[in-house]
């Protein structure tokens, strides 16, 4: 959609702003509204509001990202193009730590628990995952919501800051890197030393991700993962 | 944004003090500047002599240093009373009546109207309405860095420290609006941090707050409607707006935005072209922000927009 | 297992005092057909075959595996030879008949509450029980939808949708009828909801009319018939003034515990939930009528009078326990009152027609307050002990989960003692302010637990209460927390069960454990008590931990979940436990000779 090309040019114009004082910052002010205006007459899709994902960073884009598999249904699942994204700010420092604040800020802690092991929604930390723990996974988990009262933060969270959550979730150790989706599916662990090439789910150097991923910590027996269909509930009791 | 002229007696006493000691520092100067011009030309009249030494000791003269020493005393006791005096004269009033607490974040104001009847507490953002002639408590705290709380008309600054609630107050005596700044350095917007005190006469205080303790205005259009869907769904979960299920408290309430005279801490006059702006592209505006940008699509905007123009 | 700091237990056949408790709807001795049993909420069955002197040849009858895994708290209902189950969500009912070998299932219903509530629920997906009333079998399915199955058939004969689960509203009480209305309420006080009380028709399942917990005098049905006692909470809308501006709309008071009704002044009796968000810091004032008492018209659900037990509630203390309502005399002077015990650690004596405090004392450890006002109801609060933003607090006891929960007392008429499993439980708590987002939590509370008598301390206790003197008569530590109901009996014996799965039989008047028996998972459930179509006395209780109880998950010893009714009586003998039940077909001579038991 080019409305996408608009406001890039207008972030153009925009970027005067704030050098600007007073007299020429009214002027700034003026053409941008002239631009938003043009942005809104120019475009002639109307889609009531509010399903339109629109990632104003060249980051993956959610439509690519949607089309992540749920799981293994069947069985028959490919790790598609698409599971293998790497997520733009994996072990960035930074953004590890704005994911942490979203993660508190947007009450993910009210359900997944403060240092996300677990509460009325499941532990991140423990390498169990029902909807896949690769980076590309946990984006659309987090973006379209899933079955069981996962929320859809799409569109109430802009990409990047939903890729920042992650970043967070991968840094607690318990997610997989981007090329395991296989591994994920057939219930290995990363770091499983798998023999000769009979499974082939771990296949060394098959990432095709210059992006280096944080090492997932190998799968602890006593983390093992509740299989219950409802995490233990460190709740009140209501 | 002066401070050379104060307009209520949380800044008055210090303002005068400030104009007092500079005038006394001025005159302290001439007269030290005269002593010691009329010390150099007599030294120069002494020159004649060649069996002078180099340094010799004058006669007498001792009456200048008690003289000296006596005046300067005198003046800078009186200075240590009259701040005294000043310090005790700013200091929080036995009474109030309105309690602000006044929340500072990266980089705008958020403002609690605090009140001993719960239902009469409300919200708002970088804007303080108080009424004139009337002191106000101003409770500080900050929800991430060092700032501090500065309106120049109207008194000193105040330090707002996280962890730790500050307290100071002001008074306006003069009905009219009064800017506020940050005064400690505090990230990249720092400069774009500033916020406007209101003193309303007291009826006017009286509708204003009438006004605020209203919910928003329920949209009574198809396209007021569809705006507030698009703002539930982009806006809600860091903005709250009385009234609807937007409950965020992460940026500033928005339950009467267009109250307002300016958005995004002060920066920009709150127009409809600048508002437009500001959701469009708030990154764009100032860079940094915590307002993310949202990128939403033209139809999208132009709802917000609408249902944004709603909250008066 | 005494506590040396409890009073002297009872000698046999001695009262306590004169308490005595109104049993209506008197149903047959040997049936259960509401989770309380009766309208007072005394959980006490008038059969009398299991006593102090054969209990402890209780043995496990039969068995049933309902095939669901989560918190399960309910107790089992009995109306004629047929015994009725809910279990937590997927909410399935089954119908078991008594009269057959091993109580086969003789319908089962599975009503389809959608996955999307198993998110929306704080605490466990659990569900408190069913009802029985009118030949229907009536319970709260997660998914905020109330339903009438036909007692004989299972057949669904009307559903309700009382809440939108999207919003956070659930719904996980057991409903309480009393003739042709049920009353139904919503949990949810973690998440924000407007907390309410609804009655249905019980013919049609049409709502009648809702109260809520707080707003308007309207929201609430305040009228001119109501008058609390105290004078702070009177004045006009109240839950709405009592609130920083709109926010009593977000301000929970759910109603997600236990109904009383008092057929002589037909009130009904309940208790509201916490306010939201928890943290308190977001919304000064006393937030009414939040962990509150109403007492309403039971027909037309005009409010007859209000008490908040902790008023700005800062600690989730809510006040949605049990409301046990009894005759007693007080000063020489007959009251009829009701005994709760709050979250916050206090056991109240209320006057049940007035609202009257008559005595609140802790049966807990606590640090919140030094005490309640008698004169104004007021608690009067310990400053350092609330919470501030972002600033740990270390050791408030009780914590959000308090003294004691949900799990109902039981009220003995032969002792005159109220029994109630407790806790001994603080908290380190850390408030972070919250924003409301509709269907997360608007919660806050970052929490960690632990017993209040040191690292190796017991997490839980039983306890006897004596609601006349205000104090315990005996106590029993437990290492692992008390969460289940208690039962008491006509046979002077009280059952419990404990989270790390023994179920235990007391005698009612010394405290003595007279048998224990460990079950499969844990016990939160609430233990009942039936005699069979062979007229024998039997004890039932589900074993299967979850719900609050989660919190101590990390004890070591803590069991995995489970969800198996136990069915006990003495030996275990049931008409079809004896021997030659089926006929042997053997071939081998020896064994032919000896007659071959299967």
């Amino acid at each position: 959609m080019n409305m996408w090309r608009v406001l890039r040019d207008n972030d153009v114009h925009m970027r005067i702003v704030p050098m600007a004082t007073g007299e020429s910052r009214r002027a700034a002010a003026m053409l941008t509204l002239a631009a938003c205006t043009m942005l809104i007459a120019g475009c002639g899709r109307d889609h009531g509001g509010s399903t339109a994902p629109a990632p104003s960073q060249p980051d993956p884009s959610a439509e690519v990202i949607t089309s992540v598999p749920l799981g293994p249904v069947a069985g028959a699942a490919q790790s598609t193009l698409a599971t293998r994204l790497p997520n733009p700010y994996s072990n960035d420092a930074q953004a590890v730590q704005q994911g942490q604040d979203l993660y508190i800020k947007m009450n993910c802690a009210g359900c997944h628990g403060y240092g996300a092991k677990g509460g009325m929604g499941p532990n991140l930390t423990d390498g169990y995952w029902r909807y896949g723990g690769v980076p590309a996974s946990i984006f659309n988990s987090i973006y379209q919501g899933r079955p069981q009262g996962m929320p859809a933060w799409n569109p109430a969270l802009p990409t990047q800051d939903i890729w920042k959550i992650v970043a967070y979730i991968q840094s607690l150790g318990g997610s997989y890197p981007a090329h395991l989706y296989q591994a994920w599916m057939q219930g290995d662990k990363p770091g499983d030393v798998v023999p000769g090439d009979v499974a082939g789910t771990v296949p060394p150097g098959t990432s095709n991700s210059s992006v280096p991923e944080p090492k997932a910590s190998p799968a602890k027996p006593q983390s093992a993962p509740a299989v219950n269909d409802v995490a233990p509930a460190p709740g009140t009791g209501k | 944004m002066s401070y050379l002229r104060t307009y209520g007696p949380a800044g008055d006493p210090g303002t005068r003090l400030g104009w007092g000691l500079g005038i006394v520092s001025i005159i302290v100067m001439a007269v030290i500047t005269l002593l010691l011009l009329g010390a150099i030309l007599r030294r120069r009249a002494r020159q004649g002599d060649p069996r002078a030494l180099a340094v010799q000791r004058d006669e007498g003269g001792m009456a200048w240093l008690y003289i000296g020493v006596g005046v300067s005393a005198v003046v800078v006791v009186g200075c240590v009373i009259w701040t005294m005096f000043t310090v005790a004269a700013i200091a929080m009033p036995a009474r109030t009546d309105l309690t602000v607490q006044v929340t500072g974040a990266q980089w705008w104001w958020s403002v609690r109207y605090q009140n001993d009847d719960p239902s009469r507490i409300f919200t708002a953002a970088n804007e303080i309405h108080i009424p004139v002639g009337r002191p106000v408590r101003i409770e500080l705290l900050s929800h991430d860095v060092i700032h501090s709380f500065w309106i120049p008309r109207l008194g000193g600054k105040m330090d707002v420290i996280p962890g730790q609630t500050n307290v100071t107050w002001l008074q306006a005596d003069k009905p009219g609006v009064y800017r506020g700044q940050c005064g400690e350095y505090c990230g990249a917007q720092h400069a774009h941090m500033s916020m406007y005190v209101i003193a309303d006469m007291p009826q006017d205080y009286l509708n204003w707050t009438r006004n605020q303790l209203q919910d928003a205005v329920a949209p009574d259009s198809m396209a007021t409607r569809n705006g507030q869907q698009a703002f539930l769904a982009h806006c809600a979960v860091c903005h709250a707006v009385r009234g609807t299920p937007a409950g965020g408290i992460l940026g500033p309430d928005l339950t009467h935005l267009m109250s307002r005279r300016t958005i995004a801490a002060g920066m920009l006059p709150n127009t409809p072209g600048n508002l437009a702006a500001w959701v469009a592209d708030s990154q764009a505006l100032k860079p940094g922000s915590q307002m993310p940008a949202l990128a939403l699509s033209g139809p999208d905007l132009s709802a917000v927009m609408t249902y944004l123009q709603t909250l008066r | 297992m005494q506590s040396p700091d409890a009073a002297a237990p009872l000698g046999p056949g001695r009262v306590m005092n004169d308490a005595r408790a109104n049993f209506a709807p008197n149903d047959p001795p040997g049936e259960w057909h509401s989770q309380a049993r009766d309208y007072a909420n005394t959980r006490y069955s008038p059969l009398d075959q299991i006593t102090a002197a054969n209990v402890a040849k209780l043995r496990i009858a039969w068995s049933f595996s309902d095939g669901t895994s989560n918190g399960h708290e309910a107790a089992p209902l009995v109306v004629g030879d047929t015994m009725y189950l809910v279990t937590p969500f997927p909410n399935l009912a089954y119908a078991l008949d008594l009269g057959k070998p091993g109580a086969p299932i003789k319908w089962s219903y599975d009503p389809k509450p959608t996955p999307l509530a198993i998110g929306k629920a704080c605490c466990d997906t659990v569900n408190r029980g069913a009802t029985v009333v009118d030949g229907k079998l009536i319970y709260n399915l997660l998914d905020d939808h109330t339903i009438a199955l036909d007692a004989g058939t299972g057949k669904e004969l009307w559903r309700t949708k009382m809440g939108d689960v999207t919003t956070g509203v659930t719904m996980t009480m057991a409903p309480f009828a009393v003739g042709n209305k049920v009353y139904v309420g919503n949990s949810g006080g973690e998440l924000g909801v407007w907390g309410w009380l609804a009655a249905l028709d019980v013919k049609t399942g049409k709502e009648l009319w809702r109260a809520h917990s707080s707003g308007t005098d309207k929201d609430v049905l305040i009228g001119p018939d109501f008058k609390p006692f105290y004078a702070w909470m009177k004045g006009r809308d109240l839950g709405k003034t009592t609130w920083p501006a709109g926010m009593w709309k977000t301000g929970a008071g759910a109603v997600w515990g236990w109904v009383s009704y008092d057929p002589e002044t037909n009130l009904i009796y309940y208790g509201t939930s916490n306010p939201g968000p928890r943290v308190p810091s977001q919304r000064p004032g006393y937030n009414l009528w939040t962990s509150a008492i109403f007492a309403r018209d039971a027909t037309t659900g005009e409010a007859k009078w209000a008490y908040q037990f902790t008023p700005h509630d800062q600690w989730d203390y809510d006040g949605v326990n049990e409301n046990v309502l009894l005759d007693l005399t007080i000063d020489g002077k007959p009251r009829k009152v009701l005994v709760h015990f709050d979250r916050n650690a206090f056991a109240y004596t209320l006057d049940r027609t007035t609202g009257e405090v008559l005595s609140a004392k802790p049966f807990a450890y606590q640090n919140w307050s030094h005490g309640i006002d008698l004169k104004t109801g007021m608690p009067k609060v310990v400053a350092e002990m609330q919470p501030k933003p972002n600033v740990k607090l270390s050791n408030v006891c009780p914590p959000d989960i308090g003294g004691k929960d949900w799990q109902p007392a039981a009220f003995s008429p032969h002792t005159g003692l109220v029994y109630a499993g407790i806790f001994n439980l603080c908290m380190n708590v850390t408030d972070h302010p919250q924003s409301y987002i509709p269907g997360t939590p608007y919660d806050g509370m970052e929490m960690t637990r632990h017993s209040a008598s040191g690292p190796k301390g017991n997490w839980g206790e039983f306890m006897a209460w004596d609601p006349v003197a205000g104090k315990k008569a005996w106590t029993i530590k437990e290492q692992f927390m008390v969460m289940s109901g208690a039962l008491a009996t006509a046979g002077d014996v009280v059952f419990y069960g404990t989270v790390d799965g023994w179920f235990r039989a007391v005698d009612a008047r010394s405290g003595k454990v007279l048998w224990s028996q460990k079950l499969s998972s844990g016990i939160i459930a609430q233990p009942m008590t039936y005699l069979g179509p062979d007229k024998r006395q039997y004890v039932a209780v589900y074993s299967g931990v979850g719900g609050a109880a989660m919190v101590s998950s990390a004890q070591p010893g803590f069991p995995p979940r489970g969800g198996v009714l136990y069915v006990f009586s003495i030996d275990g003998d049931s008409p079809h436990s004896a021997p030659g039940m089926l006929t042997t077909e053997g071939t081998a001579p020896a064994l032919r000779s000896t007659g071959g038991k299967p």
